[in-house]
């Protein structure tokens, strides 16, 4: 039930700003938006349209100076972005527009009467930063794509943004997998895939006989992964199912070689104080873990018992500390035995982030 | 080039046997001719005919293609004029440095070159008064070699002779010579030329070792060096070996009326005379890693907002001046102040011989100005600090990173993070626990890059600190410019009372500062590359 209330969130969100962004859907895309076809990210989009270097200097002028109105005001009102990393992402925003990044240095220099090629109208350029200021719309929807590891992902709103923690959960994973052949050439399931992020860092550190199932509930996120797997050439390694957790998983139990998942795990009372590019802009799906926030992890803790074949791996991300020794308590307490090698591990910022380990052997 | 010397010279000299020579003479001639082509057991039976021949002729010829390694007793002149050059040793002690220098040929061309070794004959019993009269002529590692030409022309005894030097229109192939001259020296000076000889002698000895492959790491590393030095002193010699082979070719070519040969040869004067002011610019960025892309980093010194401003503007002209160069820029790191300007950045500049040029600028530089953050309009003086660190490639040894040494940290991370946190920025700084030394990078789209790009700093500023150990245990390689500290102040901006910007170190100086605040400093960094090139000692 909790599902699909939320996921009727998801659709309301989007809803509410659709007039003011349809323009850069239909920029690029024909079609009627029920088929669900996934938002081309900015910098993947023809340079269409053009402007003087004049007005463009103008536009950024003006878009430099209502960053730079936001002072501390974000970061004192719920922690969000100070203005040099509103700064920061307007230069982003620019190099993704622009036909040839490398014009942002001539910005405010000779050739003022030049044209140069954008990949979106200066008009909606107009539109869009207005949305991430005033409305504090996440940047990366913005631009439709988020740099995750060393790659470039596409996003839209209905997609849980990848956060930079989570890039550890393929490190943590290339060391198993890179250890043994096994695991390197085994079956592996992302469940909870919104973008396709870690399903696609690990189908790309597999060996050639090495496959990914992602997983998702939402028909946005679904979309967007098989956009993403796509670009990335990876549809013959990794396969994209609809569904909740491990039922699209029915045929592999069992099998599985490692299972990684960064499922909700926010407590459903935390989600209201949240900073506005989360709360207001990204799918509650992808946020609310229940009251306690492990409604979904423990779930996953009992689902990868019969899931993963004996000495199979998986990685958990959780919400932090308290999560993380709750987790390594309940597989101890509820399931002696059945786990071994259970480990904390901490993200760059030393909170304990995540929970790896394996199946025991003697379990089935 | 040498083919057509040889042909010339060869039919010079039958057309000069067919007037006045004996058949004796007529013979040697020839023989030197070919000597060029193939190598000959000077006391071979069928000459022994000709009893002076087995002493006045031994003919040697190295590995190297054109290098006619010889020794002549009393060359007929008329004959030989313009038709060989001469390498001259005038000492015992020269003779057994170049003696050395044969064995790296056996290295080098092991078959060929030790069955040489025998045959080299050391002028012991020279006539010293006559200069010219004995010429021992081989080529080793040792300056001992001096090139000349048929009547004794040296590079150095051009430049001594103070030939005028007209205008490049001017057809006075004298005037190029001493154009071309000069920058051979200018060239020399700036390679370090005896202590290039001298350490390339060190590096040939070591790689003569037999153990020498036992560690492939230092062995690969001497034979690096040994190959680029070794380039550089060859391209030198062969650009002088050049030079006096046309003006034999056009004194040659005057002796017997042939237009055609004389302007072949002065036009290749001339070329070359043009060609010899880049070999100067050239030979200012011949250190180690000077072609390497590098990273400049800029500190801004005490004083609060006015120098972090001062360090801004400093960066700013870095980028510019990159930019101007044709360089790719980017900025890895860079920490704002809080009102204004930065406290400090690292930007990575990209292409040929920046870290060459850059190295100019370490130092501290130092602005004199009314500062814009000073309600009462007082003048202040602020300092930024510069280093410049070459990026090594592939081919150079790095310092082995152990992974467990590494603090990796989320750089001003706060709050609980995960999914509770939208954040564009992940910049990450990595402590390297052993030496504490530190690389931040923030600029990067993604945690992965940043921690990447952080990486790469890191791996330069440890294999900078290594260079700079070594440095110091290796007295041979230090260099003035690896000596300078961040105390040094290196250059004054001037913007009020007066404006002038000045180098302390050359004394440099150019009344507009802005100009040189927009990257116009190619002066300045080549004044001192010379400067703390050319001040060097005498090269030989």
């Amino acid at each position: 039930m909790k599902l699909i209330s939320s996921a009727c969130s998801v659709v309301r969100i989007p809803s509410l700003y659709a007039s003011l962004y349809r323009p850069i859907c239909s920029a690029s895309l024909s079609s009627s938006p029920s088929s669900l076809k996934p938002t081309t990210p900015l910098f993947l989009r023809p340079p269409r349209f053009s402007t003087s270097i004049s007005d463009l200097h103008k536009w950024h002028h003006w878009a430099k100076n209502l960053a730079s109105s936001v002072g501390a005001s974000f970061v004192q009102l719920d922690n969000g972005p100070d203005s040099t990393s509103l700064r920061r992402e307007l230069r982003w925003l620019l190099e993704d527009s622009l036909e040839d990044p490398s014009l942002i240095y001539q910005l405010g220099s000779q050739n003022y009467a030049m044209d140069v090629r954008l990949k979106a109208p200066l008009d909606e350029l107009y539109v869009l930063w207005r949305q991430r200021i005033e409305e504090r719309r996440p940047f990366q929807y913005i631009v439709g794509c988020e740099h995750w590891r060393d790659l470039v992902l596409s996003v839209q709103e209905g997609v849980l943004i990848p956060r930079p923690e989570t890039e550890l959960i393929v490190d943590l994973v290339k060391d198993v997998a890179l250890a043994s052949g096994e695991s390197k050439e085994g079956l592996w399931a992302d469940l909870g895939t919104g973008s396709g992020a870690i399903a696609i860092g690990i189908g790309r550190i597999l060996g050639s006989k090495g496959k990914v199932i992602a997983t998702d509930l939402s028909p946005v996120a679904l979309a967007v992964a098989t956009y993403n797997v796509l670009r990335y050439g990876l549809q013959d390694m990794i396969e994209v199912r609809k569904g909740s957790w491990f039922e699209p998983l029915k045929d592999v139990e069992g099998k599985l070689a490692g299972v990684v998942s960064n499922p909700p795990y926010i407590p459903s009372d935390d989600i209201s104080g949240l900073q506005a590019e989360v709360g207001q802009h990204e799918p509650r799906l992808a946020l609310d873990g229940g009251v306690s926030g492990m409604d979904d992890l423990l779930h996953l803790c009992n689902g990868v018992l019969s899931m993963l074949k004996p000495g199979g791996f998986f990685v958990f991300e959780t919400n932090g500390e308290k999560q993380c020794k709750v987790l390594v308590d309940y597989m101890e307490n509820n399931n002696p035995g059945k786990f071994f090698n259970v480990n904390i591990v901490s993200d760059f910022a030393g909170i304990q982030r995540f929970v790896t380990g394996f199946i025991n052997n003697k379990s089935s | 080039m040498s083919s057509l010397i040889l042909k010339r010279s060869f039919n010079r000299s039958l057309l000069l046997s067919q007037k006045s020579c004996t058949g004796r003479q007529l013979i040697s001639s020839l023989f030197s001719s070919l000597s060029e082509l193939q190598v000959k057991s000077p006391p071979s039976s069928g000459l022994r005919d000709f009893p002076s021949l087995d002493q006045n002729y031994k003919f040697l010829l190295s590995g190297f293609s054109s290098f006619l390694l010889k020794t002549i007793e009393r060359p007929p002149r008329s004959q030989f004029r313009g038709s060989k050059r001469y390498l001259s040793s005038r000492s015992s002690e020269r003779c057994r440095a170049s003696a050395s220098g044969i064995g790296i040929l056996q290295r080098d061309n092991s078959g060929s070159a030790s069955a040489l070794l025998s045959r080299v004959i050391l002028p012991y019993d020279s006539n010293k008064d006559q200069l010219h009269s004995k010429r021992f002529c081989m080529f080793s590692t040792e300056t001992a070699v001096e090139l000349s030409t048929s009547d004794g022309l040296t590079v150095d005894r051009i430049v001594a002779s103070n030939w005028t030097i007209l205008d490049e229109s001017e057809s006075d192939w004298k005037s190029h010579a001493a154009a071309i001259s000069q920058s051979i020296q200018v060239v020399k000076r700036r390679l370090q030329w005896k202590k290039l000889m001298v350490r390339l002698d060190l590096l040939s000895a070591e790689l003569n070792k037999p153990d020498l492959w036992g560690d492939p790491v230092h062995a690969g590393k001497i034979s690096r060096e040994h190959g680029s030095l070794m380039a550089k002193m060859k391209e030198v010699i062969a650009f002088e070996r050049e030079l006096l082979e046309h003006i034999d070719m056009i004194k040659l070519a005057r002796e017997e009326d042939d237009t055609e040969l004389e302007s072949e040869s002065l036009n290749t004067l001339l070329r070359m005379r043009r060609n010899s002011k880049q070999k100067e610019l050239e030979a200012l960025l011949g250190g180690e890693h000077d072609s390497c892309p590098c990273y400049i980093e800029v500190q801004a010194g005490a004083g609060g907002t006015e120098s972090m401003d001062w360090a801004k503007m400093v960066m700013q002209m870095y980028k510019l001046w990159a930019q101007r160069k044709g360089y790719k820029v980017t900025v890895v790191d860079e920490m704002p102040g809080e009102i204004a300007g930065i406290k400090r950045a690292t930007i990575k500049v990209d292409g040929e011989y920046a870290f060459g040029y850059a190295k100019a600028e370490v130092g501290v530089h130092r602005l004199v100005r009314i500062s814009p953050f000073d309600s009462g309009k007082r003048r202040h003086t602020s300092f930024a600090a510069v280093a410049v660190i070459p990026i090594l490639g592939d081919g150079s040894t790095h310092v082995q990173i152990n992974e467990s040494d590494l603090r990796i940290e989320r750089f001003r991370a706060g709050g609980a993070g995960g999914q509770h946190v939208n954040t564009t920025e992940s910049a990450v700084r990595i402590v390297h626990i052993p030496t504490g030394i530190t690389a931040t990078c923030q600029n990067e789209r993604s945690q992965h890059m940043n921690k990447a790009s952080a990486m790469a700093v890191l791996q330069s500023r440890l294999d900078q600190l290594e260079m700079a150990r070594q440095a110091q245990m290796n007295a041979q390689h230090t260099q003035s410019l690896t000596e300078i500290s961040w105390g040094n102040q290196i250059r004054t901006y001037v913007l009020h009372p007066y404006r002038m910007v000045k180098d302390l170190r050359t004394n440099y100086e150019v009344s507009d500062p802005d100009s040189v605040l927009e990257g116009a400093i190619d002066g300045f960094i080549l004044s001192y590359l010379s400067a703390s090139l050319d001040k060097e000692e005498v090269y030989h």
